[in-house]
């Protein structure tokens, strides 16, 4: 295990293989290999992008590294602890330490709870103070999240709010108990591009203030390269090249990261003209 | 004639706080065979305009004006019997919680195979499950993991599931709420591809409802850009893009992320989640508007014709 003073989380050869049942008429069951000895490491305070295809592989890593799902072989150490093997009281430290925001809203967050018992929820189960502290941290992390005034909130449930607005309900629940290390996937996906930059630039200020280590999932390469220090390509389970975002960007050696520049969305060249000639004016 | 026309429609929600005005006042029409984008801040009202031409709104929302003319007729007139005989055979949509819309305890191919024979009663279920394989290769989902259960597929494999069965009762409407945001840049341009060639060749209606400016720029014919319940710049794709007017269409232009553009730190700041309850008559979005004045804040904006194919919703243009 490296430095956990500098190296939060590290990814030792993890595989992970799912098996998918088959009836018996169809044949013996498969399995869906997720991760193949996938290896990388985050540093303390940074944020890091895993980026790749639909199905590559993203959330079950990010699910691996919170301990929702346990890897086949390989090591992984996420906050000096060996996550494989944690039990007990430090198994409960490191659950408040370490958050996930889901990847999908509609499924994540409880249907019958209220923006304010879902947000306050983690709060309670970690006996985080009392009720008036846990009402201002409710709404300041509500706020956060530019959901605001977050009280016109507090007593909706999820069915009655928009997509983005339960995505950014999901990301307040996350951040609630000031965690040193979230998995955020895809966590602005349902938001138009002024609300994601705005959720971007929160991230970026929590790590500056609080030293929050991000892991970011996405698959969109411009995204990450707004908000990471540094990202991974992951393709089928496997990690085909790390580094600074920027570098990857400008000189992918992976013919998959070129596929994957080669088809991000871009305006035609007349629209293109005209952001920059709005924004001149 | 217009295959869709949408005249002045408003709708809201019965709340805690009161009656919540999610949609007012909206209108746009569709010609056969005709794509519209419809692009906004999270909480404008998409997903509830295309629960209005479902005629699918939850128990608490209450249309409180306007027209939904499909075919010449007002689809708000119909009764719960007639809704139906237009709802999935005529319109089809891909909710926006798609994902989840797959039934865990049935395998994918058996649950679109299912759509297909609930409304085609002279289909064998042979030809469904044919007829699911070929609406699986348009959406690019390998054949031997048809006979999946949803829980294997990752999002994007849902997603384009739940395309495929959109697709299944050849609609002449499909309303797409976000049908790609699941997915990552290579297959969200497959599909989009996809979409575009289906439409064009069956002569398909398509709403496109995005928060991604750029997608809808690639897919749709015209463009709505809505704000806090009301469209405030509307046209041709062409149109809004060479000459976006609106302050809101221009700050969705400038916060898109491209990898062609040098790196710059954007600023963004939403501010209050506009008051859809008690709302300003001024113009909405003059609390985050760079170029408002007093004025704004107070007067009501009105349209201004720009073209004859593009128009926007503020009062400085006038
Ligand atoms: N519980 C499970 N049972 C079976 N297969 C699974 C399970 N969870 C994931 N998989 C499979 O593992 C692979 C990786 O899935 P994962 O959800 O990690 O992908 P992802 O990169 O997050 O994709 P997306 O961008 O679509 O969310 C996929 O082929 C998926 O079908
Ligand atoms: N059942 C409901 N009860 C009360 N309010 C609701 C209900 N459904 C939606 N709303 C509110 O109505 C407004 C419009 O919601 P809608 O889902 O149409 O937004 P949207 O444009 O689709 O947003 P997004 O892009 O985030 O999905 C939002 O402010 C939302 O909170
Ligand atoms: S009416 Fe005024 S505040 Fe509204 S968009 Fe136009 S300039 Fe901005
Ligand atoms: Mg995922
Ligand atoms: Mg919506």
């Amino acid at each position: 295990m490296k430095d956990p003073n500098t190296v939060i989380v590290q990814l030792e050869r993890i595989s992970k293989t799912f098996q998918t049942r088959t009836s018996f008429l169809t044949g013996p069951p498969k399995g869906v290999v997720a991760l193949n000895r996938v290896s990388f490491e985050i540093l303390r305070g940074e944020i890091f992008g895993l980026v790749g295809e639909s199905g590559s592989g993203k959330t079950t890593t990010g699910r691996l590294m919170v301990k929702l799902e346990t890897p086949d072989s390989g090591k992984l150490w996420v906050d000096g602890n060996d996550i494989t093997q944690i039990k007990g009281r430090n198994l409960k430290k490191f659950r408040r330490k370490v958050q996930m925001i889901f990847q999908d809203p509609y499924q994540s967050l409880n249907p019958y709870l209220s923006v304010f018992e879902s947000v306050s929820e983690p709060l309670i189960v970690h006996n985080v103070g009392d009720s008036k502290t846990r009402k201002d941290r409710v709404r300041q992390s509500l706020h956060a999240v530019g959901l605001s005034p977050p009280d016109d909130l507090f007593y909706r449930y999820p069915h009655q709010m928009s997509g983005g607005q339960r995505q950014r309900i999901a990301i307040a629940r996350a951040m609630v108990l000031e965690p040193e290390f979230v998995v955020a996937d895809e966590p602005t996906s349902m938001l138009d591009a002024s609300i994601a930059i705005h959720i971007f630039n929160i991230l970026s200020e929590l790590r500056k203030k609080f030293k929050v280590t991000f892991l970011f999932i996405t698959h969109s390469l411009a995204a990450a390269r707004y908000l990471c220090d540094r990202i991974a390509v992951i393709y089928k389970g496997e990690i085909v090249e790390t580094g600074p975002a920027e570098d990857i960007i400008q000189n992918p050696q992976h013919p998959y990261t070129q596929a994957l520049i080669q088809a991000h969305p871009r305006f035609r060249h007349a629209i293109k003209r005209n952001i920059t000639r709005s924004r001149r004016t | 004639m217009a295959l869709l026309a949408v005249e002045n429609l408003s709708v809201g929600y019965h709340t805690r706080k009161g009656f919540l005005k999610s949609v007012q006042g909206v209108s746009f029409s569709l010609a056969e065979g005709e794509s519209l984008g419809l692009v906004g801040e999270s909480g404008c009202g998409k997903t509830t305009i295309g629960m209005s031409l479902m005629g699918l709104l939850p128990e608490n929302a209450a249309v409180t004006g306007g027209k939904i003319l499909f075919e010449g007729t007002d689809l708000l007139q119909l009764s719960k019997t007639e809704i139906r005989q237009v709802r999935w055979k005529k319109i089809a949509m891909i909710f926006q919680a798609a994902m989840n819309a797959l039934n865990p305890v049935h395998r994918v191919s058996e649950q679109i195979a299912e759509a297909i024979l609930a409304h085609h009663a002279d289909i064998s279920e042979e030809a469904a499950l044919k007829q699911v394989e070929s609406l699986f290769q348009v959406v690019g989902i390998p054949p031997d993991r048809m006979r999946d259960y949803p829980h294997q597929y990752s999002g994007g494999m849902k997603q384009r599931a739940i395309i495929a069965m959109a697709l299944s009762c050849n609609p002449s409407l499909i309303i797409a709420d976000e049908p790609t945001t699941a997915l990552d840049v290579i297959v969200q341009d497959q599909i989009l591809t996809a979409i575009k060639d289906f439409q064009k060749r069956l002569n398909i209606c398509l709403i496109f409802i995005s928060h991604d400016i750029a997608v809808v720029a690639d897919v749709c014919d015209s463009i709505g850009i809505m704000f806090a319940g009301q469209l405030v710049e509307y046209g041709n794709v062409k149109d809004v893009f060479d000459t976006p007017m609106h302050p809101y269409t221009q700050t969705l232009l400038a916060s898109y992320l491209t990898l062609d553009k040098d790196f710059v730190q954007l600023n963004s700041n939403p501010g209050k989640i506009p008051d859809l309850i008690n709302p300003t008559a001024g113009c909405r979005f003059s609390e985050r508007c760079a170029l408002a004045d007093a004025a704004c804040s107070l007067n009501t904006p009105e349209w201004v014709e720009i073209s004859p194919t593009h128009k926007a919703l503020c009062s400085r243009f006038k």
